[in-house]
């Protein structure tokens, strides 16, 4: 056989070895699950009510021996410290094995188990990311908020997020590609075309990540050095075909494992990992799509009130304050989303949320999607009781933590007359007219040919 | 360990030796194995189509390519002899044209009657295309190469996607269409576009080269496919370009698709069928100067074509410098019309807000009033400022954006809208205008010297030819424009600027404006396109 096809040859040359023992020790402890906060986490989980989210976080488990937090319950990423962390251990591992392993005439059997934990790993690592983008969940429609903001008010993360969110169908390719190729990583005939897919995606998710200053550069990049290495794999023998256009041998090493036990043990755990992973987890994302789009508060708001309005009147401490474009605090405008948040438009400073990895919160408080990497609006979460006809409205992205309790009523359908208190002493009147947004954004929807005047 | 599978259906491979000479000159003649009548008849038809697709057949193409001016180029000149596609017949009603793809199912009917004719009169006398299906390729890989090369570069030096202007930086994002929303979103980050224009170019040269067609083929198809489901999600315009190269991806993959599914997943020893024809000394030459002179003229002349290009005359981005001191972001502190003074609020009508001064010659202002929208993609090629829109296309919340010519002697702006009405098609279209062809320049004539030329206001090194044909030409245009003359009067550094004249609806204005440091929290990039 020729040398091109070394990883099936009885005999490896010196180097091959070595290399081998590296990334063997080095991948294996990436990818197993040595981290004991991992252990924790997981038996955090309720598993009488399991999440999506929670198969979500198991799958982008990476190990944290050096910036893993002491946050208990906190599922995280590692970093660059944590992969030099691994390499030098594996270094040093490959010394020792070296000297001790010296007759070792190849390492066929372990590279194909090693192979075999990768690239489940990576399957479930790429699906995971590929139903919550096949759901669209990871980048929903924007919010009314989203819609008044300017361009300019948004940070590069965010922009990625919301143009993305307005082509739920595009997202749901994505999503498809992403699972297609997870699911060819998971049968050994065509994982070197799910890995090629991965490299290629995942590639396009790094550098996106890397322009867009996103939080997930590293994590992306994990996936794609476990996939580059499983195609080095078959990456000889390709070039030899397809370049040089030579008669290949392909892959002709086999485990057969006994009838009985082992051959079982290996049918049910596949099924089982694929059950859990792919079918369980795809149903929960689905369910979700359904029930609760997790980026964005559950709590109904106020019946009827969603939408755009300008601040017709607004009095503080019974001071009238006219329109002012640029007063420091004059509301300019008010907008009331469908669940319970309420966002005004207005020159006040806010803390502008910059957080740009993927994480699932459960609880209203935590979900800061809709304010997340913007500027020019500041958020509310608000309560609403309906016998006393007040909101109660608590401050989510201020410099200065706010509350404010409001009398409301309704003469019509497109007013809404506020008044209350703001902390412990200030008076705020507002009255509020709706206006009949028109958003280009919706408008063309139905195609750039007919002339249009908004 | 299972024993390996033997010899694939495959034949081995042979060199196909093609005697110039009669059959005498060879010790042995061995023939090629047989194509079944099948392939025999789907080749053909996919010769005729694809000859069709990829050779300019209309005389637009021709007339670029002998009309250029090979000592002062335009990247343009080259890009339009590499952004050939075909246009056959289009029909005028609207659905009939199957969104674009009309062209292709016209020569693919042309391929089925021309292949079946060539069927017909073949009567089975050749028994294997090796040698057409080799040269078919080299056309098809060429093209495409060719093709994603000019449109790679534009990415390369970032301007396929420019940068968001401040007036669009203003605009909420619902003011906007999906598809301007996409460009935007990489117009924002250059340094990713200049990735995605990397890898555009390596799938194109990977196609120059045999041994790596393949894996150029498949980095096109993935590239390109992507890119054909984004016009088609976000309406684009540019699925029917777009999806041409995931065609011809596919076509070119073809070649290696069984024997690699043998390799992979039927895990079989392959023999891949080769076919290469000998060539003599003359060919060989002749083959090595055209390959020499594709990669000199479309991968190095390009190159610095567009490289000048984004560097002084960015093609979608107004290149004229607009007045210095007049810069940035702007609030109207005080505004009257018609002597009468109108205080802010955010619903009027008439008052204009958020005035913006680019850093080239354009002004813009919202007012909430409706107006009529442009909502083409903003792509083409202008080469006066004026009639470069990206500022305008695909945006709405009431924006005005204004082209300015400014005579700084003088002080004077004479402002054209840069929306324009799109000509009405059908017998209307060229209603003379009476009274309007004796009327008075916009511009008088001494203002207009202290304008100056607009051809020569970028820097030297990227001025051409095109560039020269197309001002003249695009001066020519008559269209109805809304028009306003302003005196401007500003401190040192502009940071008080005001407006008095008329406006276009021939109104006295009178407008303070303040410069404001509006701050964003988008990051701005250091890669920036043009000179201002």
């Amino acid at each position: 056989m020729s040398s091109l096809n070394n990883n099936n040859s009885p005999k490896w040359e010196g180097y091959e070895k070595i290399l081998f023992r590296f990334f063997a020790i080095y991948f294996l402890l990436q990818v197993l699950p040595l981290d004991w906060k991992f252990y924790g986490n997981l038996f955090r989980i309720n598993w009488a009510d399991l999440r999506f989210s929670d198969i979500f976080y198991i799958s982008r488990y990476t190990p944290q021996f050096i910036s893993g937090g002491s946050t208990p319950g906190a599922w995280g990423l590692s970093t660059l410290a944590d992969w030099v962390l691994l390499a030098v251990i594996a270094v040093v591992g490959t010394f020792v094995w070296t000297a001790r392993d010296k007759n070792a005439q190849n390492y066929n059997s372990l590279y194909y188990w090693v192979r075999v934990i990768l690239r489940y790993r990576l399957a479930i690592g790429i699906i995971a990311y590929g139903f919550i983008k096949f759901f669209p969940l990871q980048a929903p429609y924007p919010s009314i908020s989203n819609l008044n903001t300017a361009y300019g008010d948004f940070n590069r993360w965010k922009l990625f997020s919301l143009s993305l969110g307005i082509v739920p169908g595009y997202e749901s390719f994505l999503g498809l590609v992403e699972i297609i190729a997870g699911l060819l990583l998971l049968f050994r005939r065509t994982a070197t075309l799910g890995a090629f897919a991965v490299v290629v995606f995942t590639g396009n998710v790094f550098f996106s990540n890397l322009a867009y200053e996103g939080g997930e550069t590293i994590y992306s990049l994990y996936l794609i050095t476990i996939a580059l290495f499983l195609l080095a794999f078959d990456a000889l023998r390709l070039y030899k075909l397809v370049a040089l256009r030579q008669p290949t041998a392909a892959n002709t090493f086999k485990v057969q494992l006994q009838k009985g036990l082992p051959a079982n043990a290996r049918l049910a755990l596949k099924t089982l990992f694929i059950f859990f992973f792919v079918v369980l987890y795809g149903y929960k994302t689905y369910a979700a799509y359904h029930k609760d789009i997790y980026q964005f508060p559950k709590t109904a708001g106020l019946p009827g009130a969603a939408g755009l309005y300008n601040v017709s009147q607004y009095r503080v401490n019974s001071q009238e304050i006219p329109y002012d474009e640029y007063h420091p605090n004059r509301w300019q405008d008010v907008v009331f989303e469908k669940w319970g948040t309420i966002s005004i438009g207005s020159n006040e400073q806010v803390v502008p949320d910059t957080a740009s990895t993927e994480e699932v919160y459960n609880t209203d408080n935590q979900r800061n999607y809709e304010f997340n990497g913007s500027a020019g609006r500041v958020y509310y979460s608000y309560v609403v009781d309906p016998v006393k006809s007040t909101l109660t409205l608590t401050s989510k992205n201020k410099k200065t933590a706010d509350k404010l309790v409001l009398h409301y009523t309704r003469p019509d359908s497109s007013t809404i007359i506020l008044s209350g208190v703001r902390g412990q002493q200030d008076s705020v009147y507002a009255q509020l007219t709706k206006i009949n947004k028109k958003y280009l954004l919706k408008e063309a929807t139905v195609g750039r040919s007919k002339a249009l005047k908004l | 360990m299972s024993s390996t599978i033997t010899a694939s259906p495959e034949a081995e491979s042979l060199q196909g030796q093609i005697a110039d000479k009669p059959a005498a000159s060879k010790k042995v003649q061995t023939a090629l194995p047989p194509w079944k009548t099948y392939e025999k008849v789907l080749f053909r038809i996919a010769f005729i189509f694809f000859l069709i697709i990829t050779i300019p057949v209309n005389g637009e193409w021709y007339k670029n390519l002998f009309g250029l001016d090979w000592l002062h180029l335009h990247y343009r000149d080259l890009y339009d002899v590499a952004r050939f596609s075909p246009t056959l017949y289009k029909f005028d009603t609207h659905a009939y044209n199957l969104l674009g793809y009309i062209d292709w199912i016209e020569a693919l009917a042309i391929g089925i009657v021309g292949g079946t004719i060539w069927t017909v009169i073949d009567q089975n006398k050749t028994a294997e295309y090796n040698k057409l299906y080799y040269w078919l390729r080299v056309i098809v890989r060429y093209r495409a190469g060719i093709g994603i090369i000019g449109f790679g570069f534009t990415k390369l030096l970032p301007t396929q996607m420019p940068y968001p202007s401040l007036g669009l930086l203003n605009t909420h994002f619902g003011d906007f269409t999906a598809q301007k929303i996409y460009w935007l979103s990489i117009g924002i980050v250059p340094w990713y576009q200049v990735f995605a224009g990397v890898v555009e170019l390596a799938a194109g040269a990977l196609l120059f080269f045999r041994k790596t067609t393949t894996l150029g083929a498949v980095l096109l198809l993935g590239a390109l496919g992507d890119i054909t489901y984004v016009n088609f999600a976000y309406d684009g315009g540019v699925h029917v370009y777009a999806s041409y190269f995931v065609l011809f991806s596919l076509f070119l993959i073809l070649y290696d698709v069984v024997p690699i599914y043998n390799l992979l997943i039927r895990e079989r020893f392959t023999t891949p069928f080769t076919y290469y024809p000998t060539f003599n000394k003359n060919w060989k030459i002749a083959r090595f100067s055209l390959k020499t002179a594709n990669i000199a003229i479309f991968l190095v002349l390009l190159f610095y074509l567009q490289f000048i290009n984004w560097k002084y005359d960015p093609y979608k981005q107004p290149a004229v410098k607009g007045v210095s001191i007049l810069r940035g972001n702007y609030k109207v502190s005080e505004f009257k019309i018609n002597n009468q003074v109108i205080p802010y609020a955010p619903l009027d009508s008439v008052r204009w807000r958020d005035v913006t001064f680019e850093n080239w010659s354009t002004l813009t202002y919202n007012v909430n009033k409706p107006v009529k929208l442009d909502l083409s993609n903003g792509g083409g090629a202008a080469m006066r400022d004026i009639n470069r829109t990206f500022e305008l296309t695909g945006t709405a919340g009431g924006k005005r954006v204004f082209y300015y010519d400014a005579d700084t002697i003088n002080k004077v702006l004479y402002l054209q809208d840069k929306f324009v009405e799109v000509k009405k098609r059908g017998k209307n279209a060229k209603k003379k205008a009476p009274a309007d062809s004796v009327k008075t320049p916009f511009i008088p004539a001494q203002s207009l010297a202290n304008v100056g030329d607009e051809n020569k206001k970028i820097d030297a090194a990227a001025l051409s030819t095109r560039r020269a044909r197309g001002i003249t030409e695009e001066l020519k245009d008559k269209r109805k424009r809304n028009k306003m003359i302003l005196n401007y009067s500003a401190n040192a550094d502009g940071s008080q600027v005001i407006l008095t004249g008329k406006d276009e609806k021939k109104n006295d204005v009178y407008i303070v404006l303040d410069r404001i440091n509006r701050k964003y929290l988008l990051k701005d990039s250091k890669l920036v396109a043009g000179k201002y």
